[in-house]
């Protein structure tokens, strides 16, 4: 059983909580970190391969929201949270999106141009590049096919940086945020997970923590906080608050990029060393097209998707990449902690429009892969026609329904929403939780929507815009 | 081609450049469609006209040599090929298939009405067509907030229920192509539609009616804009070639709004004007609280993703669906020429004439 006291507690390492712990912390504040997962060096996994997923990931990878159909959803459990593992595309958030959030949910400083200068910031404090030199094989494919049918499509900037060989590194929060957060003196407690917070009227006075040792052992911590930040993502942030008895609208309205995905076979071999950083734009904002990664493993959990023998096709392997339609969803899902159970149930409703635009993006999807060359295309779709002519793509339309769409997604959001609307909101326009004045969270939570693109570039600039607001106030 | 099916001839020269040669029609065997495809034969050089089943190709291309049907499920990207194999550019394109009153639940609503309309936009851009006149409806706006307001152009979006959804999000589709630079598309806004070739939901309306058994929410007042099939070719017709049309969407209709009441009184003259001696009351009375639990079950069905039909007229006959065409009239030189008695008099001989009882 052990003490400690800190000014901020920043809980969980991601890109919310990574950003506040190196603004507060080179603000002068004392700052201790507390990370549920491992910490990992970034160079000990090959990026994108299995192990990387089993040290990184929560729960191996294998996180589902309830539903019908469920979807998969994958998240970080490690130092540096999802940036550790996600592909590093980076996106500013949509200005129309600033505009319709700020009037639907009364968010104060949020017009573009404030949104713009932290965007700003951030991408001084990080390197946002593009590639150098010709996009790799399975990125190429995206380009080509896209240009063949005269879809638009561009080429993502990523939180790369690039050594004189052309070499890419992903500027992950381990690399970043939390090396200039400790230089500023911030402290980093890995392998501590928080059970609950112990509040008292309107402020909380601590956090009731596990922190597992190497060796194995379990330790009971509480951490005295003059403030506290959660920052444990969409479906752990609602989670610990709801634990700790704090529910007002925490853990509804959650919002995701549901995703199809496609394994497309070539006649020559594509690279599986990085993840493609070319998108499809043509549909947006309703559906995104996109590659994954696509290491031995990956592929075969694709194949594996259409419940098919996937033996002759693995066999081929090195010539099979896999890609993806993510649309913006009209439906909605619930995040609930469980009273014994360590994970909350997170359930996902899908609307008939949203199914409708999965299937659309699957078809288009397959459009684009046979203009690029694909020679073979497996759908992740239980039962799923393998398709390898154009004539054949339409059957799809109809074979994507609930109990046969295998889904996931790497987004998940808004599962409190900031904003001056009390009604719609759990924290106000700057993360402060509603009924609290030293409580506060800092992540996709604050999200009113799915943003439509890769969210961590809208996480980190709300983060930063949110930590200048404490400052000025606390 | 039967002089109902003529669109009306009188319009204000508004500056426009000449139709387009060649045509390509979506939905052509649909009650619009074959309206359409009708008032062009003679007109164009080649028509090319998507039906989804084999069964409508054939009455189609019997109509004229000009004439070439494509068979396909507009959802299907190869038909969309197909469709516009060896067109060429500078063709103008009708897009008017659509489904209304789903048999398989809401989910074909967005199968239909929005990836169809993806594909068509798509094709028709790569085809290099000189302009997509696009079939959009009512529902992207919902009902008017009291029965004195009309939807004009600058009226906000509000969707209604699942084929609104539908109609708005392939608006918006429609909307962006133009944005791009490559297509130029224009968007005709239609209300609830009348005229020959109806489908057998309308016969059973003129039936009811006949009979006086079409229920009549309230008192009758609320508005409704009607389009004569014959007013809404011309409509699209002007689209096609008006120069200010592109970018633009406009509301077509007959010339105004008529209350409910007003028009089951006009269907039942023109049913007794065409020697269908009518019975039974006006109208079933029916408080507007039924309407209500109408809509309500349509909205709590359509959520699981069911449809009937039944219970969404009811929950709509409640409302009031008005629109000004003044900027058609404007901008396009629209003149909705038909009115409502001589309208629903050449739909119910077009009935007779093809054997319906009514």
């Amino acid at each position: 059983m052990g003490d400690l006291t800190t000014e901020v507690l920043v809980i969980g390492s991601g890109a919310g909580g990574a950003v506040t712990a190196a603004a507060l912390a080179e603000a002068g504040r004392t700052v201790t970190v507390v990370e549920e997962g491992p910490w990992v060096d970034p160079d000990e996994h090959e990026p994108f391969s299995l192990a990387e997923m089993v040290a990184k990931y929560r729960h191996r990878g294998a996180g589902a929201a309830l539903g019908n159909p469920p979807i998969a959803y994958a998240e970080g459990r490690c130092v540096g949270g999802s940036t550790e593992i996600n592909s590093g595309l980076y996106h500013r958030l949509p200005e129309h999106l600033a505009q319709e959030w700020r009037t639907t949910y009364g968010i104060d400083e949020f017009s573009p141009e404030v949104l713009d200068a932290y965007a700003d910031r951030v991408e001084s404090q990080l390197s946002v590049a593009r590639l150098p030199g010709a996009p790799p094989p399975s990125s190429a494919v995206l380009e080509r096919g896209a240009t063949k049918l005269g879809w638009r499509n561009v080429e993502f900037a990523r939180v790369f940086s690039y050594d004189e060989a052309g070499r890419g590194t992903k500027q992950t929060m381990s690399r970043t945020m939390l090396p200039r957060a400790r230089a500023a003196g911030a402290t980093i407690l890995p392998d501590c997970r928080v059970v609950d917070l112990v509040t008292r009227g309107d402020r909380v006075v601590a956090a009731r923590c596990r922190r597992t040792h190497p060796g194995g052992g379990v330790e009971r911590l509480t951490i005295h906080a003059d403030h506290v930040f959660v920052c444990c993502g969409a479906v752990h942030t609602p989670a610990l608050l709801q634990r700790s008895g704090i529910r007002r609208n925490v853990g509804n309205g959650l919002k995701m990029h549901p995703t199809i995905k496609v394994a497309a076979r070539f006649p020559h071999p594509v690279d599986h060393g990085d993840v493609p950083m070319h998108r499809v734009t043509e549909f947006s904002p309703f559906i995104a097209i996109g590659g994954s990664a696509s290491r031995r493993g990956q592929v075969a959990m694709a194949l594996a998707d259409t419940g098919q023998p996937i033996d002759e096709a693995m066999a081929d392997w090195e010539n099979i990449s896999t890609y993806y339609a993510a649309i913006r969803s009209e439906g909605s899902g619930r995040v609930v902690a469980v009273p014994g159970l360590r994970s909350p149930v997170v359930t996902y409703s899908l609307t008939e429009a949203d199914l409708s635009r999965l299937a659309r993006g699957l078809v288009h999807l397959g459009e684009l892969l046979l203009a690029a060359g694909a020679i073979e295309l497996h759908p992740s779709v239980t039962g799923g026609r393998v398709v390898r002519r154009l004539d054949e793509l339409g059957t799809w339309w109809d074979q994507v329904t609930r109990s046969r769409a295998n889904l996931m997604t790497v987004h998940l959001t808004s599962s409190l929403r900031m904003g001056e609307d009390r009604r719609r909101t759990g924290t106000d326009s700057f993360g402060r939780v509603w009924g609290f004045r030293n409580l506060r969270v800092n992540d996709a939570s604050l999200l009113p929507d799915a943003p439509g693109v890769n969210p961590q570039a809208a996480i980190m600039a709300i983060a930063t815009r949110n930590c200048d607001h404490f400052l000025a106030d606390a | 081609m039967t002089t109902d099916n003529e669109p009306a001839a009188t319009t204000d020269p508004v500056p426009s450049s000449p139709p387009a040669p060649t045509v390509v029609v979506t939905g052509s065997s649909g009650w619009l469609g074959q309206n359409l495809v009708r008032a062009l034969v003679g007109q164009r050089e080649r028509i090319r006209c998507l039906v989804p089943t084999d069964d409508q190709a054939a009455p189609l291309a019997l109509l004229s040599p000009s004439i070439e049907v494509v068979v396909g499920d507009v959802r299907d990207p190869v038909t969309a090929d197909r469709l516009f194999e060896g067109v060429g550019p500078g063709a103008a394109v009708f897009h008017a298939a659509a489904v209304i009153h789903p048999r398989r639940g809401t989910r074909e609503f967005f199968d239909v009405n929005v990836g169809g309309t993806q594909h068509v936009v798509d094709r028709a851009r790569r085809a290099g067509a000189a302009r997509l006149v696009h079939v959009s409806s009512n529902s992207p706006f919902g009902v008017n907030p009291s029965p004195d307001h009309v939807f004009t152009e600058d009226s906000p979006y509000d969707p209604w229920l699942g084929y609104g959804r539908s109609k708005h999000e392939a608006e918006l589709i429609v909307r962006s192509a133009h944005e791009r630079g490559d297509l130029p598309t224009v968007i005709v806004r239609a209300p609830w539609f009348y005229g020959p070739h109806q489908p057998a939901r309308q016969s059973q309306f003129f039936r009811s009616v006949r009979r006086g058994r079409f229920p009549l929410v309230g008192d009758g007042t609320q508005r409704r804009s009607m389009a004569y099939t014959g007013n809404l070719v011309q409509g699209l017709l002007r689209a096609e070639v008006a120069d200010k049309a592109p970018g633009n969407a406009y509301w077509i209709a007959d010339e105004r709004p008529y209350e409910l009441r007003e028009i089951l009184a006009t269907v039942r003259r023109a049913l007794e004007a065409e020697g269908l001696p009518t019975s039974g009351p006006q109208w079933i009375p029916l408080p507007r609280l039924a309407a209500r639990a109408a809509e309500q079950a349509d909205r709590l069905l359509q959520r699981t993703g069911r449809y009937v039909q039944a219970l969404h007229v009811l929950g709509e006959l409640n409302h009031t669906i008005a629109c000004d065409v003044s900027r058609a009239r404007d901008e396009l030189g629209y003149r909705p020429t038909v009115s409502l008695e001589e309208g629903m008099r050449a739909s119910i001989r077009w009935c007779l004439e093809h054997g319906e009882q009514l």
